[in-house]
Formats: structure tokens, C-alpha cells, sequence
């Protein structure tokens, strides 16, 4: 009886005008857009090669240590096609110094594009699913139950043997395989354009096919909506204008109205100064240590021989919007004058003691800022966040996103990478004794040889740990589905016909 | 004719969409008035700090001598945030508010760093802002061009779907057409009432969010801002006409009015979601924008040349007359050759913008977000005229110090370099200051094209809803 139901359902809603418009619609928008999105992925990746070609050939000019500038790049994500998130819009560009903490507040960009074209925001598949999903999950739905009561034949089925919750399941089936249809068919293509110009790995076919898991979550909290609306009312047109009314509720009004309804909280100014100062205090305990130092050593001051003999340029600030603290000793000089060649053994015991010292200085501020950043620019993001969780939409897009990895964790795993990456330097440069080594102030018996520095490699995450970070939402997505689909189930047990 | 656009009304009235509609502008309404209430004093405030420094800055040059003046040039410009933040946003995140007037360039030094040789102010257009700091989720602001561009359009098309469609279903069609009404009659008599329904919750919650916004003590609007509103509330009407009519056409053309719904939204999700972004996307990949890079290179080069040519006045010491004229030339040129960079660089990269914004100009909705945002005066076209504003001043002050030294016969007249200039006092007073400003005819007519595309839209629209009807069976 039940597969009898789902055929009838099955070929009720194949044969539709409103099936074939879907199809048509969700193909076309996917397959111009990924086109789209696939030219402007190819854009950024030859940007980025082209910096880190740039950044290759920086490094190498550098003739001493203390001149040095590693610059690391971050690889556009080949997943951004599907859902964009903070990809294209956070800093892909972080220099490796041991006197400064790599922080996502502190990266650039080394994009090319026109920034004003901005204002045109490029719209992702996950964007197009979004819109279009949760209308056709409406479309498919308004009427199922309310059309057949209409129609008068829901009172023929109700009159067979059959239960009210086998009626639902058929009718959920059938649509969903309906649905479904348009979302694999739109898909292939996309894939299909993808994977000619794009190399994907095993992971990130894993990866989407995560995303295409929730799509169909999301899909179908959609059809349960709608549903719901077609079981509670009894007449079809009723039930469309108020599926068309949640639609534009959850899809357009709610997210953009949280966001404006949200105060940014607290003075974040004040909390700034707090912490400014508090990094500043170490910093000021950096530059005595160091005064000390120099003292002791008989070579103080900023216009003594010493500092002339070796071109120094010293300086420790901290930057009071993002926080960044940086403390840097360099030494611009290409030879040393041969008066000046008595200061060379006090330069290598200066840069011996110096030079962990300000990395020591740095790690020291960091967790003061990091807290201090979390607080200020990532909990209001949060907040948002959560608040826009409220909506499918808000759940779908932080799914897709935590799947793709271009959502916050996944942006700031290159960061944490970055970091470790400056742990490795610091390392080489010990290993070399290079602190205490001549090359660090002055190249004139010899250049540094960079080509036994270790190189920065970014892996993207696992898929586990993309699964991980997505698993909390896909909960949430299944949960609303199950309640749901219980709700429906229990009016319509109650219901009248 | 009169009767059916009165019974129509009535109908709406008491439908539960026209509550659901009112609750829902309200909200929207509500939200805007609030958050601009909140957000615009710290913007007018952030602008007259900024003011006041760079006018204190211009005080400082102006108070001496003239050659200082000729020199250093006025402090940065800012551009004034408009009244009218609320009615188009006009991605004002992304738009650079300063327009920076560079310190005089120094091109020698001697060894004991003391300025030998210094040239004189240019303008400098900065970059867009990059969002590279901010991690929140993307979300559009709540404006004015959004309620109307999305929501609004949006109800249109809930008001008038079943406007035939529904009518041919319960029957009623054919007895309103037994009478001997002419059938445009009722179509236009359809089109008002559905129209005169939608703007009577709109006009409310306008309303509700002006009086709101004007008695706030911190926002105030001034009379040409009224009018401005007035040109915005006309467009609305405009816009939510051509979604009348789009239903009402498709209304006619189908016979249930659940697939005339879904056949609307489709084309409302197209034409309002899609359409504008994926055109700019397609129309911003044509061009490939330069580089920061490529824009240093290009002006390396320049300046190579520029000091060839000046080579032998440059490093003389000498004040004669020919010296002076040679290195006042060389202080000008590179001025100007570098504000002329600067320019074609934003030319270049307006141009892209223009080009995107002409191909998505198909699209009704982002015609409107332009306009709104024209008369709003935020937006693109908003920065170029700020821009166009500090070009005028630049010009205007540069004449000025030209005129003051004409004005004292014992001046050799060679601007740009001490030795060439008036010698005489100029008190800050007497300097033009710099004020921006919008212009309305302006704004009308940078607005016409776009303004008639719409109506353009709305009349193909109607005529095709009317001839539809008049063909159709019922």
C-alpha cells in the first residue's frame, strides 16, 4: 500500500509544470554561476602563485638574518565555490618574524582584484541552494494536504486501510525523491565544471559530499515546513500565501534583522586602551632589559658609536587598533668601516641576548591580545552567529562553511600554522647559532644561505576535523527535521477531515 | 473604474496579508529608524573631528607665509556623511571616506638630513576598504532600498497573483465582465487598488520609522532632505507599480493561481536574488583590474624621465631667475604628473564599476538601489561627486595662491619655490575653505537614464498585462 501511495505522489509530482520550472531554474542559475565562481577561484590562485613567487624572491634578497622577511601566503580554497565564508574576505598574506605573533588581524591581501567591485557581492552554490531549496521544499509542500482536502480525495485515501502516518511518509518520500532530482542533477554539473579545470582530492569529494548532505537536510526542513502549513490549514491558498510569508521571514527578513536589531557590545575603545597598555608594560620591560644590557656592555644609547657602527634601527610598538605588538632590531649596513670593527663582538653578544629576548617579549603579549581579540572582534561574530542559527538558513550556511573550511576555524587553521611555522624558524635560527653569528648584522664575509630554512606548507584540515566542526549543526538540522516531521504527524493524527 | 479599485481595497483590507504585510514593514521600518538613530550621531561626529583637524591643519599652512601655503596645500578631505544614511546604505563600508592631500615630496636630503630639495601637496585617492578584519557573517543592511528593492517588490507580487487567476476560480471574473465594463477598466481598476493597498502599510510604516527618525534631537533633516524622501517615496511607488504589473500580467495569462504564484516568485527570485550579482560577477571577470604592484612600476619610469629633463636646475644652489623657474616647473609637473596617476587609476577602476553597473541594469532591482542611492546621496556615484568636489577646491585654492602672488608687485611670481614667491603675510581668513556639498539637479540628472529604464519596465509591463487580459478567455 505504502509503495502504491509513493508512486502515485511520485508520478503526481514529476509530471508537474512547477517540477519542470525548478529543474530549469536550479540548472541554470548553478551552471552560470559555477562558471563564474570557477574564473574567479583561477584569478586568486594565479595571484597567489604569483606572491609566492614575489615572496621566494624576497626572502633570497635578503642578504643577513636580521634583515629577513618571510612572507607566507594562503592558497585560495577550492571549496569556496560551494560556500565562499571568509575565504575571499580575510587576510591571505602574514609575514614570520620572530619579533611579531602572525594573528589574522595583522594579515593582507594579495589580491588584485578592484576593490570596489566589492559592492557587487558574488553570489556562491550554497547561496543559490539556499534561496532556491527552501522555495521549491514550499512549493512541492503548500499543497499536499490541503490540495487533496480540497480536492476531496484525501477522504478516499483516509477510507483504505492505511494509517495517517503511512500517508505522510509517502507523500514525504516521494517529494523529497522529487527534490532531490534537481539538487544531484545541478550538482553533477557544477562537479562536472569543477573537476575540468580544478584538481579535487578524495578528501574534498568527501568534503562536498557533506555539504550535499546538509543541502538535503536543509531541503527537506523546508518541505517539513511547508508541510506543516498545509496540514494546519484547510485551503490551498491560504497555505501558499503563508508558506510564501514564512519564506520570506526566515529567508530574507530574519537574518538581515537580527543583524541590525544587535547592539555591538560594550566600549570597545576602553578595553582596547586596557590592553594596550598592558602589552605596552611589557614592552617598556623589554626595551629597560635591553637598556640594561647595552649599559652593562658600555654601548648605550640611540647616537652612540655602536649604534651607528652597525646601522641599528631598534623599535617595540604595539598597534592600538589591532594590538599588534612588534619588536624589531635591524641593522642596515653593508660594511663596517674598520674603526668600527672592534663593535662586531659586542653586536654578536647584543643580538645573542636581544633577539630571544624579543621573541620571548612577543609570546608574552600574545596571550594578553589573544584573549583581548577574541573578545573584541570574534564573540560579536559569535553572538551573530548563533543568533542567525534561529533560521535554517543560519544553520545551513555555518554547515556548508564548516564542511568547505572557509569558516572561521578553518581560515584560522592557517594562522595557528603560521605560528607554529615562526616556532620553526626560531628553532633554525638556534640551531644555527645564527643570533650569535656574524651574518646577523652585517653579510660582508658572506650572505646567508636560505636554502636549508624550512619551508611553510599549509594542509588544509581533515575531513574529520571538517566533520567535527560541522557535526553540532548537521545535529541541529536533523533534529528540527525529526520534530518536525513528529509535529505534522500529530495534527494531522488529530485532524478533521 | 473607481468602484472596483474601492472594492479591491476593501477586499485587501480585511485579508490576512495586508496584517501580515503591516507587521511585518513596521518591523523592518522600526529596526532602520533605530539603528540609524544610534548610528548616525557617531558618524557626524567621526566626520566634524575630522573636520576640524584638517581645517586646524590648513590654519597652520596658511598662517605665514604664502610659500608654505603653495607647499604643504590644505589638511585631507572627508567626505560628509549624508543624512539619508538610512534610505541606502550604498556599501559605504567599502568606499573610502578620505581623500589625502600628501605631504610634499622630498627628493634630497643632505647628510645631515636636513631638506634640500622639496616639491609641493598633490591629491592621493585611497583604495577601497578591504573587510579583511571583520569575521562576522555576511549579512545586506536593513535600508530603505532594501525594504522596497526585496520586501516590497516581494509583497507586490503577493497582492496581485491571484488578482485574475483567483477570480476566474471562484467564478466571479465572469460576472464582473457581464457587466458593460470595458475590460482595461478593470485591469487598471485592479492595478490602483492593488497599488493604493500595498502603500498604505508602506506609507505607515515610512512614516512611523520619519517620525521616528526627525525627532530624534541627534538627527536632524532639513528641507531638501524632505524633498529627496519625497523623490524616494515617489520611486517606491514606482518600483512596487512594475511589480503589480508583472503579477497582474502573469495572473491573467494563468489559469490557477497557485501556479501563477510560483511562476512569480521564480521570476522575482531571479530577477531581484540573482540577476545582479552574477551579472557584475560575469560583467567584473571582462577586465582584469592592476595591481598595486603594476601601479608602482608604471611610475618608476615617469619620474626617471621628469629628472632628466630638470637635471641641470635641480641641484644648483643658485637663485637666479632661470634656476628658480627650472625647479618650480619640476615641482609642478610631478605634482601634477602624479595626481593624474592617481586619477586614471580610479578612472580606470570606476570604469569597471560603471560597465558592471550597466549590465546589471537589466535588473529592476538594482536600477532602483542606484537610484535610491543617487538621491540618497551615498553610493558610488556619491564618491565620485566628492571626489569631483575636492578636485574643484584643489583647483580653486591653487588659483587663489597664484592670484595672491600676482597681486604683490615686488614677487618674481615662480610658485612652488621659496625664493620665487610673495614674500607679503596671508592670514588663514582670507584662504577659500573647502565645504562638501551635494547638488539635486545634479543628482536628477545623473538619475534620468535609469529613472526612465524603470518607467520604461513599468509601461512595457502594463501594456503586456492588457493585452493579456483583453485576449484572455474566461
Amino acid at each position: 500500500m505504502l509503495k502504491t501511495l509513493i508512486r502515485r505522489e511520485l508520478l503526481d509530482n514529476l509530471m508537474t509544470s512547477r517540477f519542470a520550472a525548478v529543474l530549469l531554474i536550479t540548472l541554470l542559475l548553478v551552471v552560470a554561476n559555477t562558471v563564474v565562481l570557477i574564473q574567479d577561484y583561477e584569478q586568486r590562485l594565479e595571484s597567489y602563485n604569483g606572491a609566492i613567487r614575489t615572496h621566494y624572491q624576497e626572502l633570497r634578497a635578503a642578504k643577513t638574518y636580521s634583515t629577513m622577511a618571510i612572507l607566507v601566503d594562503r592558497a585560495p580554497n577550492p571549496l569556496s565555490i560551494f560556500n565562499v565564508g571568509l575565504d575571499k574576505r580575510l587576510g591571505n598574506l602574514v609575514g614570520i618574524y620572530h619579533g611579531f605573533m602572525p594573528t589574522l588581524w595583522n594579515a593582507q591581501m594579495h589580491g588584485t582584484d578592484n576593490p570596489f567591485i566589492a559592492f557587487f557581492s558574488l553570489i556562491d552554490i550554497v547561496f543559490i541552494f539556499e534561496v532556491v531549496l527552501s522555495l521549491m521544499g514550499l512549493i512541492f509542500a503548500y499543497d499536499a494536504i490541503a490540495g487533496e482536502r480540497e480536492r476531496g480525495t484525501l477522504r478516499l485515501v483516509l477510507a483504505q486501510p492505511i494509517g495517517r502516518g503511512q500517508i505522510l511518509l509517502a507523500k514525504y518520500i516521494s517529494a523529497m525523491a522529487c527534490l532531490l532530482v534537481p539538487l544531484i542533477l545541478s550538482l553533477l554539473f557544477a562537479l562536472l565544471l569543477l573537476m575540468r579545470s580544478i584538481p579535487l582530492s578524495t578528501a574534498d569529494f568527501l568534503r562536498i559530499a557533506g555539504i550535499v548532505f546538509a543541502s538535503f537536510a536543509y531541503l527537506s526542513l523546508f518541505y517539513l515546513i511547508g508541510l506543516l502549513i498545509s496540514v494546519a490549514t484547510r485551503r490551498t491558498g491560504t497555505a501558499l500565501m503563508l508558506a510564501m510569508f514564512v519564506w520570506g521571514f526566515l529567508i530574507l527578513v530574519y537574518p538581515n534583522l537580527i543583524r541590525a536589531t544587535v547592539n555591538p557590545g560594550g566600549d570597545i575603545q576602553a578595553r582596547t586602551k586596557i590592553v594596550e597598555d598592558q602589552i605596552q608594560q611589557i614592552l617598556d620591560e623589554y626595551e629597560r632589559e635591553r637598556q640594561k644590557f647595552l649599559e652593562k656592555e658600555g654601548i648605550a644609547g640611540e647616537t652612540s658609536e655602536f649604534s651607528k657602527a652597525l646601522g641599528l634601527h631598534s623599535y617595540a610598538f604595539v598597534d592600538p587598533v589591532t594590538l599588534m605588538s612588534y619588536v624589531e632590531n635591524i641593522s642596515l649596513i653593508s660594511e663596517i668601516h674598520p674603526e668600527f670593527e672592534q663593535y662586531a663582538p659586542s653586536a654578536k653578544r647584543y643580538y645573542n641576548f636581544v633577539e630571544p629576548l624579543s621573541a620571548r617579549t612577543v609570546e608574552k603579549t600574545w596571550h594578553i591580545r589573544k584573549q583581548a581579540l577574541d573578545e573584541i572582534y570574534v564573540r560579536q561574530a559569535e553572538t551573530d552567529r548563533v543568533l542567525l542559527k534561529f533560521s535554517p538558513v543560519g544553520v545551513y550556511d555555518a554547515a556548508t562553511q564548516a564542511w568547505a573550511g572557509t569558516d572561521l576555524e578553518g581560515v584560522r587553521d592557517f594562522f595557528s600554522t603560521a605560528r607554529r611555522y615562526r616556532k620553526a624558524v626560531i628553532d633554525y635560527l638556534y640551531a644555527k647559532e645564527a643570533f650569535s653569528s656574524r651574518e646577523w648584522f652585517i653579510a660582508d664575509k658572506g650572505a646567508v644561505d636560505w636554502s636549508t630554512l624550512p619551508q611553510f606548507t599549509f594542509e588544509r584540515s581533515t575531513v574529520g576535523t571538517n566533520a567535527k566542526r560541522a557535526l553540532p549543526d548537521m545535529f541541529l538540522l536533523l533534529i528540527c527535521n525529526l520534530a518536525l516531521f513528529m509535529l505534522i504527524v500529530l495534527i494531522f493524527m488529530k485532524s478533521e477531515v | 473604474m473607481w468602484h472596483i479599485t474601492k472594492r479591491e481595497i476593501y477586499d485587501n483590507l480585511n485579508s490576512l496579508r495586508f496584517a501580515l504585510t503591516t507587521v511585518l514593514l513596521l518591523a523592518l521600518m522600526v529596526t532602520n529608524a533605530v539603528r540609524h538613530i544610534r548610528e548616525h550621531p557617531k558618524r557626524v561626529q567621526t566626520y566634524r573631528d575630522a573636520v576640524t583637524e584638517s581645517s586646524a591643519r590648513l590654519t597652520a599652512h596658511a598662517d605665514g607665509s604664502l610659500y608654505k601655503l603653495a607647499q604643504y596645500g590644505p589638511g585631507n578631505f572627508y567626505k560628509k556623511p549624508s543624512s539619508l544614511h538610512f534610505c541606502a546604505n550604498g556599501g559605504e563600508s567599502i568606499l573610502p571616506d578620505t581623500i589625502k592631500v600628501g605631504d610634499p615630496p622630498v627628493f634630497a636630503t643632505d647628510s645631515e638630513n636636513r631638506v634640500i630639495l622639496q616639491g609641493v601637496w598633490s591629491l592621493s585617492y585611497p583604495d577601497a576598504n578591504l573587510q579583511n578584519k571583520n569575521v562576522g557573517p555576511k549579512v545586506s543592511q536593513v535600508d530603505w532600498a532594501f525594504i522596497i528593492g526585496s520586501i516590497l517588490s516581494l509583497i507586490a507580487l503577493w497582492f496581485t497573483f491571484d488578482a485574475f487567476s483567483g477570480e476566474r476560480e471562484r467564478g466571479t471574473l465572469r460576472l464582473m465582465l457581464a457587466n458593460s465594463i470595458p475590460r482595461h477598466t478593470v485591469l487598471i481598476g485592479k492595478f490602483f487598488g492593488a497599488l493604493i493597498s500595498i502603500s498604505i502599510p508602506f506609507a505607515l510604516a515610512a512614516l512611523v520609522n520619519l517620525l521616528l527618525i526627525s525627532t530624534a534631537s541627534t538627527v536632524h533633516l532639513t528641507t531638501e532632505a524632505w524633498g529627496r524622501l519625497g523623490i524616494i517615496f515617489a520611486l517606491a511607488l514606482l518600483y512596487t507599480s512594475l511589480f503589480v504589473a508583472l503579477g497582474l500580467l502573469v495572473s491573467a495569462r494563468v489559469q490557477q493561481s497557485a501556479v501563477s504564484l510560483m511562476i512569480l516568485l521564480l521570476m522575482w527570485v531571479t530577477l531581484v536574488v540573482f540577476m545582479p550579482s552574477t551579472l557584475a560577477s560575469i560583467a567584473s571577470s571582462f577586465s582584469p583590474a592592476t595591481s598595486f604592484d603594476e601601479f608602482w612600476k608604471q611610475r618608476n619610469p615617469i619620474e626617471e624621465d621628469l629628472w632628466d629633463k630638470y637635471d641641470e636646475w635641480l641641484w644648483s644652489s643658485k637663485v637666479d631667475d632661470k634656476t628658480l623657474r627650472g625647479k618650480s616647473a619640476f615641482f609642478t609637473e610631478n605634482a601634477e604628473r602624479e595626481e593624474r596617476r592617481h586619477e586614471e587609476r580610479l578612472r580606470y577602476r570606476s570604469s569597471q564599476v560603471y560597465r558592471a553597473r550597466a549590465i546589471t541594469s537589466i535588473s529592476p532591482a538594482t536600477l532602483l538601489q542606484h537610484l535610491i542611492e543617487g538621491f540618497a546621496g551615498t553610493g558610488f556615484e556619491r564618491h565620485l561627486q566628492f571626489v569631483e568636489n575636492t578636485q574643484r577646491y584643489a583647483r580653486q585654492l591653487r588659483e587663489f595662491v597664484a592670484d595672491t602672488d600676482r597681486a604683490d608687485p615686488e614677487s618674481p611670481h615662480i610658485l612652488g619655490v621659496r625664493e620665487g614667491m610673495s614674500k607679503k603675510f596671508i592670514t588663514p581668513e582670507s584662504v577659500p575653505r573647502f565645504e562638501d556639498t551635494l547638488n539635486l539637479s545634479r543628482d536628477f540628472n545623473t538619475a534620468a537614464m535609469e529613472l526612465l529604464l524603470l518607467t520604461l519596465f513599468v509601461l512595457v509591463l502594463l501594456s503586456g498585462a492588457y493585452l493579456a487580459f483583453v485576449r484572455v478567455e474566461v
